[in-house]
């Protein structure tokens, strides 16, 4: 059982905030949006679109949704997350049947999925460096089951069969991964 | 349920990680929103995901967020005017073609008025101008009868048989001034004829004296300077002479002989 740290209390204030940004049409929603939700809303673009360049265009396309549509949010209906990934599905869906997409598709043979940079940035700030050296500690397979799920935009059942792994021991690591990482961080 | 068993479960990662469908999300949110643990746990999946990508370098870029931003702003600026730009057209095309036509006839009886007014200005100068010199004739007519009316009348003086004529010349304190006395036999009426004497001062007015061997003045009268031939008192007796003296306005009982401006005697007869 987690205990309730100061950041997880601002971090739930975040989504609160956000839902009164969005009601007030203030832009500091989407600042706020891409603070809390930018992996998770990136990563379910790249599951459909698999290409990291189209996912940005995608991302921001969607950002730019989220905001127009902000009034519409509506509670009782789901989470902020919920609906904020149905925005995404649903803008990188639309990518998929445009002409554009259709050619970028066919000029590339495979997907290039599996390039996982590991490499720090040089200017990576000094806490996000400790972070880093912190995150190092992590097995590798929890490494790439983090990545390959959370950022590479890989379905589980994908993750199982590139691993050669059942979808159980797949969802029971990236379970512990995730784990391992929190305790971490 | 068991939450410790549905959290181990790993659906929340799964959940996190997009991995589920819109309905299933939503069960989640059922879930989180009825069990605080459940809530919490998913915070922290979020929170771990989202910092690990900032140190792993795996987090969209910022410029993905600017961009959003940038196009969000120029379609608002766009928005803003093309409304401005429907109002204009809306104005634009609700204005009917009676209303034009209206329009271009007003503006060019406009034209018009301000022609004819600025003629019949010009008209109206003309005959203010026209008025005016006539007005100026009439006075000229008016004093010239009146002058006309005076001549005749004191050529009556002069002819009325009964009128005894004294000439009242300048003495040193005006030696240009003169003026002449009628005096009546039968009536014993006055008149004097203001002929030549000088603006009197402002507050004096001059007064008409019969002067009698051995008296004092007597009062004839106080006299508007500007009155060519005017009646004054009647006077019965011995006089010899008459003068006209300056005096305070309103005239005064007792002559101030020292400012005395004209005198004439009587001639003897």
């Amino acid at each position: 059982m987690s205990s309730q740290s100061p950041d997880i209390r601002t971090f739930l204030d975040v989504e609160e905030q956000i839902i009164i940004c969005l009601n007030n049409q203030d832009r500091h929603a989407l600042t706020l949006i891409y603070k809390s939700y930018s992996a998770a809303m990136f990563n379910i673009i790249k599951r459909i679109v698999k290409h990291d360049e189209i996912a940005q265009d995608v991302l921001q396309d969607a950002l730019v949704k989220i905001w127009k549509n902000g009034r519409s949010f509506n509670r009782s209906k789901g989470s902020l997350y919920t609906w904020l990934a149905q925005i995404c599905r649903n803008a990188a869906i639309d990518k998929t049947r445009s002409k554009d997409f259709q050619l970028t598709e066919k000029s590339k043979d495979s997907v290039d999925l599996v390039s996982i940079n590991n490499q720090p940035d040089l200017d990576q700030r000094v806490d996000e460096l400790y972070l880093r050296q912190m995150i190092d500690r992590l097995p590798e397979n929890q490494r790439t089951l983090i990545d390959l799920s959370f950022f590479q935009g890989y379905t589980h059942k994908e993750i199982a069969q590139n691993l050669e792994l059942p979808l159980g021991t797949v969802k029971t690591r990236i379970r512990l991964a995730i784990k391992q990482l929190r305790a971490i961080i | 349920m068991d939450i410790q068993e549905y959290i181990s479960s790993g659906i929340l990662e799964a959940y996190v990680a997009g991995e589920l469908n819109e309905r299933e999300m939503k069960e989640v949110d059922k879930m989180a929103e009825a069990h605080p643990a459940i809530k919490i746990e998913l915070d922290e999946i979020f929170e771990s995901v989202q910092q690990y990508g900032a140190s792993t370098g795996q987090l969209p870029g910022k410029e993905i967020l600017d961009g959003a931003m940038k196009e969000i702003r120029e379609e608002e600026k766009e928005e803003f005017l093309r409304i401005v730009d429907e109002e204009e057209a809306v104005r634009r095309v609700r204005t009917p073609l009676w209303a034009v036509a209206a329009s271009i006839l007003f503006f060019i009886s406009l034209g018009f008025n301000v022609f004819f007014f600025s003629k019949l200005e010009k008209s109206q100068q003309e005959i203010e101008g026209l008025t005016q010199s006539s007005s100026l004739l009439a006075d000229q007519v008016d004093q010239t009868n009146q002058q006309l009316d005076y001549a005749n009348l004191r050529i009556a003086h002069f002819l009325n048989e009964d009128n005894i004529h004294i000439r009242m010349d300048g003495l040193d304190i005006s030696p240009e001034s003169f003026a002449n006395v009628f005096w009546n036999k039968k009536t014993n009426a006055v008149f004097i004829s203001v002929d030549n004497l000088p603006e009197p001062p402002h507050g004096h007015q001059y007064q008409l004296w019969a002067i009698k061997q051995g008296q004092a003045p007597i009062d004839a009268g106080i006299f508007d300077h500007n009155q060519l031939i005017q009646e004054l008192k009647v006077i019965r007796g011995n006089v010899v002479s008459f003068a006209v003296t300056l005096e305070k306005e309103g005239g005064s009982p007792i002559a101030t002989v020292e400012k005395t401006y004209v005198k004439g005697n009587l001639k003897k007869t």
